[in-house]
This record gives C-alpha cells, sequence and structure tokens, in this order.
C-alpha cells in the first residue's frame, strides 16, 4: 500500500494507529450548523466508517474507521459540506470535491453565542465564519477561538488567539432607581468596577471588563449597550512542554482591527517561523522572537480605534512540565 | 366625531400637533434592549406614524412620563433653596386603554391620598392628553378584560391602524385639527372583549391567607430584582435622596427616585431593622397592594392587568397565577 | 406652586443631651401640633427624616433625635442658633378628647417616651383632665434613661415606675422587663382605662400581651407605629401596611386597627 501521509493529512484525513484505515475531519466554523449536514456524515459513518462519531473539543467531526482506498470517493461526497460550510462563508475553495485543502489552521471555534446565550455581546458563529474566510486554507497550525463574552466559555484561554465580545456599558443616570443590582453583581461575578457615590452608579473604566452584566441586572434600562468590541487573547496553549492561559493583547478593539491582527499573525508566522522543524506553533515563535516584535508586526497597518488598548509588555504565564520539583 | 386620514395625512397631522405637544409613543429603540442584539419597545419622542409600535407591548410603562424616574423636587445653594423649573410642555401620550387606566390609578395616590395633592405630578398631568391606540387583539399576558379596564372613554383622540390610513375618533378639542388633514369618516371604538387569560380577584382575605404557603414558594423562586415593579404602569413609590454636588458640596438637591416593595431596602430603618425579608412576603405584600388593599382604600384594584410584569418577570413568575391562586386560597380560607 | 416638600428653616433654641445618642433639640417654629404627630426633619443635601414633635408649646416645638445614621449623625453636631429644615407636622396624634377623665397608663420603651412627653406634660400641667395616670417607661440601662429630669418631676403628680433591663453598681431603682411591670399593675376599672404603648416592636407586641391580660379593652388600646417614611404625605408608599398609610392614618393607631395590620 502506498500513501503519501503528508498528502492525506493536509487534506484532513488522519493517519491512525490502525494500518490502512483512516478517519475523516469535518470543519464546522463557529461551531453551528444546519442539520442538514448530518444526514451526509451519517451515510459516511455508515457506509464507510464504522457507524460512529467523534465530537471534537475543536467543534469539528471526526468519522473513524474508513479504508484509505475510499479517500477520493469521499472527498467527492463532501461537496455540499465544503461549499455549505467554508465556500459560503467566503473561504477560497478551487476543487470542491477534491476534500478539504488544508488542515493546519484548525476549525474556528465559538461558543453558542448571542443566538441562545443572553450573556453573549454578539453573535459569535457570524464572526467565525468571517475569520474562516480570512485564514483558511492555510498550513499554518493555529487555533484560534471565539466567545461571547468574558466568561470565555470556548476556552479561547487555552488558544493561539481567544477572541472575546465586550461591551461598553451607557448610563444614563437619569433612568437609575439606585437598586445597586449592577454594583453588587459586577463585584461578586466581574471586576468590582462599580461603585455606588452619591446615590449614582460610577464606572472605573479601566477595571471594566465590557462583560455586559450591568445592563443585563439592571431592571430600569439605566444601562444600555454602546459600542461592541472585543478583547484579544494571545498565546494560550496546552501541549507537552509548557502550557499556559493566554494573556491579554487588545482590549475595546473593534472588528476591523481584530481581523487585520489575526491576518498580520499569519504574515508574522510566516517570516519567523523555524522551517527545518516538521511544525512550529506560533506560541513558541513569540517565545524566540519576544513580544515586542510580534506586537509591532500583528499591529503593522492597523489603525486602531480610539478605544482600543494594546498590552505594553506581557508577563507570560504557564509552567513547564520538566520542572516538577513538587513532585515527590 | 370620526375621521379617516391616510398615513402621510396623519404624518401632517402629527407634525402640527408637535408645535404645541410633546408627542410620547411606543418606539423601538434599536439595540437598547438588554440583550445584544434585541431592541427595547419603550416610549420615547415620535414625530411620524411610522415610528408608532403598534403590533407589541412596551416593556416599560407610560407612566415615566408623568412621573419621571428621577426627579429633583429642589436645588439647595448656599443659603437658598429653589424648585427647578417645570416650563413643562403639554404633552400627548400614544397609549392602550388599559395604560389610561393605570394614569388614573397615580392619579388615586399623587392626587388624592391624604389631603395633599403632589405639586410636581399635577403639573405633568394637567398638561397630558390621551391619544389612545385601539387594542383589540391584546397579548398573550394581558388580563385587562377582567380587571375592568379594556374600555375607555377618557382620551382626547381613539385611534385605529389600518393597511394605509388612520381612523380616529376626536373629543371637540381636537377637531378642527383633524378636519384640517383628514376628512369625516364614521368609526365607533372596538375594545377587546376576552384575553387568552382571566383572572379571579379576592373579595375578602381571612388573616390565614397571610401566612399562607402560597408565598414561601417565591421565596426561591423570586430574585427580589424589581422588575416587576419598575414596569408596572399603577407602582407609585418612590425614595428620597438628598445629594451634594462633587465640585461644590455646599450646593446640592433633593430628589425622589421610584422605589420597589420587591427591592432590598425597601423597608429598612435605621439600626439595621427590616420587614418583609422574605421575597414570599414581599410577593404578597404587592399582590394584596395590586387586588385587595388598594380598591379597599379607593374602590378600584391598582392592577389594570397589563400583562408587564408577566413579560419582565427573568425567573417567569405570573402574577396572573398568583392572582388566580390567591383567590382561590382566600375562597378556602 | 404650593408646595408640601418644600421645608422651612427652623432655628436651634436649646439643646438637651439626655443620653449619649439622643439629644433633645428645641426649635423655633410656630406649628400648630398635636400631640403624637411627626414633622419631616431635614438638612439640605444631607437627607430627610420622620421625628416625632416630643413637646410644643408657644412659638417652638421639641424632638429628642438619637443618633443613629446619615442625618442624624449630623443633626447632632450642630449648636444652638444654626439652622434645621422641617415640614409637617403629619399624621394623627392621641385622641386627647377620648382620655378626658379616664384612667391613663402609659408604657414606654426608650425611645418610645418621646412621642408621648408632651402627653405626660400637658397632664402634669393639667392633672385634673385625667382620673389617674400611670407611666411605666423601661430603658436598656441606667445610660439610656431618657428625660430623667422630667421623670422626677412627673412623679411628684402621677404614678411613675422608672425600670432598666440590666442595671449598675449606681443604679438603684427597678431592674427587669416593662412587661413584668404591667403584669403587676393593679387596674380598678380595666374597662374604663386607656393605655398607650409605645416603643420597639417587640416591646410593644408583649406590652399589649400584658394589657389584654388585665382585661382592658382593645379599643381602649393606643400604639404609635415606626415605618420608613420617605414623604409624609401618603405618596412614597414606604409606610404602607395592608391599606393603611402610617404616616397619614397613623402613626398613632387604635389597638382595634394596629392589629390587624400585617407588614
Ligand atoms: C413616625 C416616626 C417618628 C419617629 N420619631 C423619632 C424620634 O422622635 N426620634 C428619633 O430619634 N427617631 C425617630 N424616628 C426614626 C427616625 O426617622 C430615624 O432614626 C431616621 O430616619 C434615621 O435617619 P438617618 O439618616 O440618621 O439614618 P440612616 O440610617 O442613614 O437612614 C437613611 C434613610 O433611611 C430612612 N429611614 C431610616 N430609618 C427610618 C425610620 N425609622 N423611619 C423612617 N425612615 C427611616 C430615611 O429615609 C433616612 O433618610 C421616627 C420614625 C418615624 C417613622
Ligand atoms: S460591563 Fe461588566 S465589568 Fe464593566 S461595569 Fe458592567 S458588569 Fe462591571
Ligand atoms: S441596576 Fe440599574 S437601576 Fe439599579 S443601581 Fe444599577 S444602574 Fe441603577
Ligand atoms: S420581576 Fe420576578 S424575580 Fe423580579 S422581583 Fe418581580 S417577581 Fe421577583
Ligand atoms: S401588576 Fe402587573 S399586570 Fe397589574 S398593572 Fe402592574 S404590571 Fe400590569
Ligand atoms: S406594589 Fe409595591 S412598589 Fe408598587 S405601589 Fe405597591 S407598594 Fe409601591
Ligand atoms: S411616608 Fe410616604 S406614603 Fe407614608
Amino acid at each position: 500500500m502506498d500513501v503519501n501521509t503528508k498528502k492525506i493529512i493536509k487534506n484532513a484525513w488522519r493517519v491512525t494507529k490502525e494500518r490502512g484505515v483512516t478517519c475523516l475531519r469535518i470543519r464546522v466554523p463557529g461551531g453551528h450548523l444546519e442539520v442538514k449536514y448530518l444526514d451526509l456524515l451519517k451515510e459516511i459513518a455508515e457506509k464507510y466508517g464504522n457507524g460512529t462519531v467523534h465530537l471534537t473539543t475543536r467543534q469539528g467531526f471526526e468519522i473513524p474507521g474508513i479504508q484509505m482506498n475510499k479517500i477520493d470517493e469521499i472527498n467527492q461526497m463532501l461537496a455540499p459540506v465544503i461549499q455549505g460550510l467554508e465556500m459560503e462563508l467566503g473561504v477560497p475553495v478551487t476543487d470542491e470535491t477534491a476534500g478539504y485543502p488544508a488542515a493546519g489552521t484548525r476549525n474556528v471555534a465559538a461558543c453558542i453565542g448571542n443566538r441562545v446565550c443572553p450573556f453573549a455581546n454578539f453573535d459569535t458563529t457570524k464572526l467565525a465564519g468571517k475569520v474562516e474566510a480570512l485564514i483558511y486554507p492555510n498550513d499554518f497550525h493555529v487555533k484560534i477561538a471565539i466567545s461571547g463574552c468574558p466568561n470565555d466559555c470556548i476556552k479561547g484561554h487555552l488558544h493561539d488567539i481567544g477572541v472575546m465580545g465586550m461591551v461598553e456599558p451607557v448610563y444614563n443616570q437619569q433612568r437609575c432607581i439606585g437598586c445597586q443590582a449592577c454594583v453588587k453583581n459586577c463585584r461578586q461575578v466581574s471586576t468590582g468596577a462599580l461603585s455606588f457615590v452619591n446615590y449614582k452608579v460610577r464606572r472605573d473604566p479601566l477595571r471594566c471588563t465590557g462583560c455586559g452584566e450591568c445592563v443585563l441586572k439592571c431592571p430600569a434600562a439605566a444601562w444600555t449597550r454602546g459600542k461592541q468590541s472585543y478583547r484579544l487573547v494571545i498565546m494560550g496553549r496546552t501541549g507537552k512542554k509548557n502550557p499556559r492561559l493566554a494573556r491579554p493583547f487588545l482590549e475595546w478593539a473593534d472588528e476591523t482591527v481584530v481581523l487585520q491582527v489575526i491576518k498580520n499573525m499569519y504574515a508574522y508566522i510566516d517570516r519567523h517561523i523555524d522551517r527545518s522543524l516538521p511544525k512550529e506553533h506560533v506560541g513558541y515563535i513569540v517565545d524566540r522572537t519576544g513580544y515586542p516584535v510580534f506586537r509591532e508586526e500583528a499591529l503593522a497597518g492597523v489603525t486602531l480605534n480610539p478605544e482600543a488598548r494594546v498590552a505594553a509588555w506581557m508577563d507570560w504565564s504557564g509552567y513547564r512540565y520538566e520542572r516538577t520539583s513538587n513532585m515527590v | 366625531m370620526g375621521f379617516a386620514l391616510t398615513t402621510e395625512q396623519f404624518d401632517a397631522f402629527l407634525a402640527g400637533l408637535a408645535r404645541d405637544y410633546d408627542i410620547y409613543a411606543p418606539k423601538r429603540l434599536a439595540g437598547k434592549g438588554a440583550f445584544s442584539g434585541t431592541d427595547l419597545i419603550a416610549y420615547a419622542p415620535v414625530q411620524s406614524l411610522a415610528e408608532i409600535v403598534f403590533d407589541r407591548k412596551t416593556f416599560y410603562s407610560p407612566k415615566e412620563i408623568l412621573l419621571p424616574i428621577s426627579q429633583t423636587l429642589f436645588y439647595f445653594t448656599e443659603e437658598a433653596y429653589r424648585e427647578p423649573q417645570q416650563q413643562q410642555r403639554p404633552v400627548i401620550i400614544f397609549l392602550r386603554p388599559c395604560d389610561v387606566h393605570a394614569v388614573k390609578r397615580l392619579d388615586q395616590i399623587y392626587l388624592h391620598n391624604g389631603d395633599q395633592a403632589d405639586p410636581y405630578y399635577r403639573e405633568r398631568r394637567e398638561k397630558v392628553k390621551f391619544f389612545v391606540m385601539e387594542c383589540t387583539e391584546g397579548f398573550d399576558s394581558c388580563f385587562c378584560v377582567s380587571m375592568g379596564t379594556n374600555r375607555t372613554g377618557e382620551y382626547a383622540v381613539f385611534l385605529r391602524l389600518e393597511a394605509d390610513r388612520v381612523l380616529c375618533d376626536a373629543r371637540p378639542e381636537f377637531t378642527p385639527a383633524l378636519a384640517a388633514y383628514g376628512r369625516e369618516a364614521p368609526f365607533t371604538p372596538a375594545f377587546i372583549e376576552q384575553n387568552k387569560i382571566s383572572v379571579k380577584t379576592p373579595e375578602k382575605i381571612a388573616p390565614a391567607v397571610y401566612g399562607h404557603p402560597l408565598w414561601s414558594e417565591y421565596d426561591s423562586r423570586c430574585i427580589a430584582c424589581g422588575r416587576c415593579n419598575v414596569c408596572c404602569p399603577t407602582c407609585t413609590c418612590f425614595t428620597m435622596q438628598d445629594i451634594f454636588y462633587e465640585d461644590n458640596p455646599r450646593c446640592g438637591e433633593r430628589r425622589r427616585v421610584w422605589a420597589g416593595c420587591m427591592i432590598d431596602g425597601f423597608t429598612d430603618l435605621a439600626g439595621g431593622h427590616s420587614f418583609r425579608n422574605k421575597y414570599g412576603e414581599r410577593m404578597r405584600f404587592k399582590a394584596l397592594h395590586k387586588v385587595y388593599d388598594f380598591k379597599k382604600r379607593f374602590g378600584d384594584h391598582m392592577c389594570v392587568g397589563c400583562g408587564r410584569c408577566d413579560d419582565v418577570c427573568p425567573e417567569y413568575i405570573s402574577f396572573s397565577r398568583i392572582i388566580n391562586r390567591l383567590a382561590e386560597v382566600s375562597d378556602d380560607e | 406652586m404650593n408646595n408640601p416638600y418644600l421645608p422651612v428653616k427652623a432655628k436651634i433654641l436649646d439643646i438637651q443631651k439626655q443620653t449619649a445618642i439622643d439629644y433633645t433639640f428645641r426649635l423655633a417654629a410656630g406649628l400648630h401640633v398635636q400631640s403624637g404627630q411627626f414633622v419631616e426633619l431635614s438638612i439640605p443635601r444631607v437627607g430627610e427624616a420622620p421625628i416625632s414633635v416630643s413637646d410644643f408649646g408657644d412659638g417652638f416645638i421639641e424632638m429628642t433625635i438619637r443618633r443613629v445614621g446619615k442625618l442624624t449623625n449630623v443633626v447632632h453636631e450642630l449648636k444652638p442658633g444654626e439652622e434645621l429644615f422641617i415640614r409637617g407636622p403629619y399624621g394623627h396624634g392621641f385622641p386627647l378628647e377620648q382620655f378626658r377623665g379616664r384612667h391613663l397608663v402609659v408604657a414606654a420603651g426608650g425611645t418610645g417616651l418621646a412621642p408621648v412627653k408632651s402627653v405626660l406634660n400637658r397632664y402634669y400641667h393639667n392633672p385634673e383632665e385625667v382620673k389617674s395616670l400611670n407611666l411605666l417607661a423601661g430603658f436598656k440601662s441606667p445610660a439610656d434613661v431618657l428625660f430623667a429630669a422630667e421623670l422626677e418631676k412627673w412623679a411628684q403628680k402621677f404614678s411613675v415606675t422608672v425600670t432598666v433591663d440590666k442595671g449598675d453598681e449606681n443604679w438603684t431603682g427597678n431592674v427587669g422587663l416593662i412587661t413584668g411591670y404591667v403584669q403587676k399593675l393593679v387596674l380598678s376599672n380595666p374597662a374604663g382605662t386607656q393605655v398607650i404603648v409605645v416603643g420597639p416592636p417587640l416591646m410593644m407586641k408583649f406590652t399589649i400581651r400584658e394589657i389584654l391580660g388585665l382585661g382592658v379593652p382593645p379599643e381602649n388600646i393606643w400604639v404609635s407605629f415606626e415605618r420608613k417614611m420617605c414623604c409624609g404625605l401618603g405618596k412614597c408608599g414606604h409606610c404602607k401596611i395592608g391599606d393603611t398609610y402610617v404616616c397619614l392614618d397613623g402613626p398613632v393607631f387604635n389597638y382595634t386597627r394596629a392589629g390587624q395590620l400585617v407588614d
């Protein structure tokens, strides 16, 4: 049996532990799809696979138990999925009957967002679609996740880029009845950015995370939604060396800025990646170049919206597996 | 007298009125809903018919026009104090029959409870004209028919919106203006005669009802957020606040701000004493105020059955169900 | 605009320190007051609060104010000659007509003595208006005793029993809850006796129980209520209990009504 593993991996097929058997990865940008696609996935799993699918942490499907010699046949069948879930978002695919054009950049995951969740500050699935169109297909190994609010239910903090929705709460003191529901709640679940002074509420804009909880809690619509924007956290990772939570890079950034920065990050990777390695994650590239280089290149040509703030420096968190002197 | 106006004619009529009146109506405030991507239907100034929302109930009631959420009673300067200049222009409010009745409830408290009328309220109240929006379908949570608030004759203009025209019934005060823009046409206002929900109000409350287990359900279900008070067109309570200005502590103001009996602090006395600490007790207090105490004192129920408190409760507590349960246990006791 | 919310200035004529936290303020004010009524007292920019008129006379009113919070803290810092703001008086006072020619018992707990002080002074000056008067005043400790001078003065004309919950080494008077002394009262004609009970909620509850036990009919018992109040005019709703507005219909209630009120 002769199989070009590099080629099939790039085509979103796995080399599995069972010889001659592969597993198909399906991308679902934003983790939300019309159920009609499930019929096709079911058909593939029943006809070619072992009748099961695996739901991945990245909100894709893996269909295991497929013979490698069926790859071309199944790629043909996949055309409607690639059309509906990729090309319709604006992803450039030259031949939709040839399977996925790349697998390095992973599916863009998103929490359920404001299509359902009351806390969400925006439509996460929709933004995931825009990001997908911007960065896919691409071979660089990059993980991006999008959450509707700083709760970060999709765990953007474990991604190379985590996007979280923010909203500027706008206060109308004429409508405030002084119940302090917002003040107490911000202290309990968020950052304690609100205080009650002279029977009215004061917001410390440097503390506020833009979660929008105050808007949700106010019985009188004294808080309403102002400009919606984003926080970008970067270089979170798991892995076998140095796991860490992502750190905030941008706050109160608008959508144009976010998309440009993501695009710029690919150029940065392209410029600095160590091509002698089979693959290098962007976080390790930043470890080599240092944060200032990343910041400069990520913001190259970007006009920041006036409210946006950028991290002046980084104190990366995380730990190293090999430093285990506490294990006795 | 009846009139028919095309949409354009009605807008011209409104534009004419705007010279003398501030005009408030239910309006869609884009993006102002609490949840992202949602709108708030609330009272706001309008200029044209297209801005007026007929097919949705407002989240907040029109009472805020008569009774501002936060109202300065007077300003203090170093030595003297002065009342705010009211200079309130006359106001037209587009509202449904239940909300007209609700204003009558506000009148009871602010004009007729005790021997002194509230001058701030009276000043605004005297300048208000009602433009009643015909309401024959209602909404899922309404129970105005049970509360007897589905009909009203108290309007300056009564209007029905049709596909491309507005039918109006006007009191003499407004007939010349309507005649100037539209043409005469027979029109008899219609009212809703049956809601999806009906309630039975309690006749007599036995002492046992106060401690009835019915209320304890709300100890845990209710979160005391006060939305039901704030959205209610008939809740009238307020708290006094004195403040000084930060940039000049010798000057300040005394104002009043809406209060609600479901919200913490409503009964707080100095020294930490308070009443109705359990949310179920607050619910009992509110429910009895709405459908028992007020009637005992003034002759009408306070609640007008607009159903807003049902619509806005984040914990899906239905006030109409509470009324019916209350009536049931009162019959039993 | 005839505006009942507007307060008027009243000059402080005199301040008497009753206890560490209770001061009596005499203000220059020509109000027409009934015993048991209250005024809304304020300092602009600080706050407003309902305070009973503890006594009144030609051109003055007196209030005995306990230092407990925002407004009262500032009030206690004032000196004679400075000004306070008042509006009122509000509410219904004690039905002195019904007390005429009757036996009267007054049971007061702590600051509850303030709203009845003017009643007691009235009968001190006009003892013939009642058949007898019996005052029972209970305080937490000797340091909390209010109107010490008046208590001595009143004792010359009618029966006065002062008790403290807990004495100290200098206290030679009665010790024990007021309810115990109510229990010991001997009423010659319970049905012909009028009773005033004022004080903290628990004190009132248990005292009334004892009074009823002595055979006094509920319609002869009078109480004064304290609730949060923001207007005194029947508008703000804070003082409402059932269909009753304490500021309008009270603060003095006959027990037949007060006993029915459920907060
Ligand atoms: C009819 C009546 C008569 C009273 N008579 C007296 C008296 O003779 N002497 C005396 O010392 N006190 C009296 N009080 C209690 C007095 O009103 C409070 O102690 C006072 O409001 C405390 O105000 P503060 O700003 O110092 O305290 P804070 O605790 O700072 O109070 C803040 C606010 O809470 C409200 N509030 C707190 N406690 C009360 C209360 N008990 N009643 C009404 N509103 C309250 C007020 O709106 C006040 O502005 C009386 C209360 C009532 C209802
Ligand atoms: S948006 Fe969130 S963090 Fe900011 S003030 Fe509101 S509740 Fe607090
Ligand atoms: S929740 Fe709304 S009404 Fe309450 S204090 Fe906050 S802003 Fe004011
Ligand atoms: S709206 Fe609902 S949860 Fe909030 S106070 Fe009213 S009943 Fe309770
Ligand atoms: S209690 Fe509820 S239904 Fe009744 S008037 Fe108020 S908001 Fe409307
Ligand atoms: S229901 Fe509560 S908030 Fe509403 S008017 Fe009655 S007491 Fe006031
Ligand atoms: S004190 Fe405002 S209603 Fe009684």
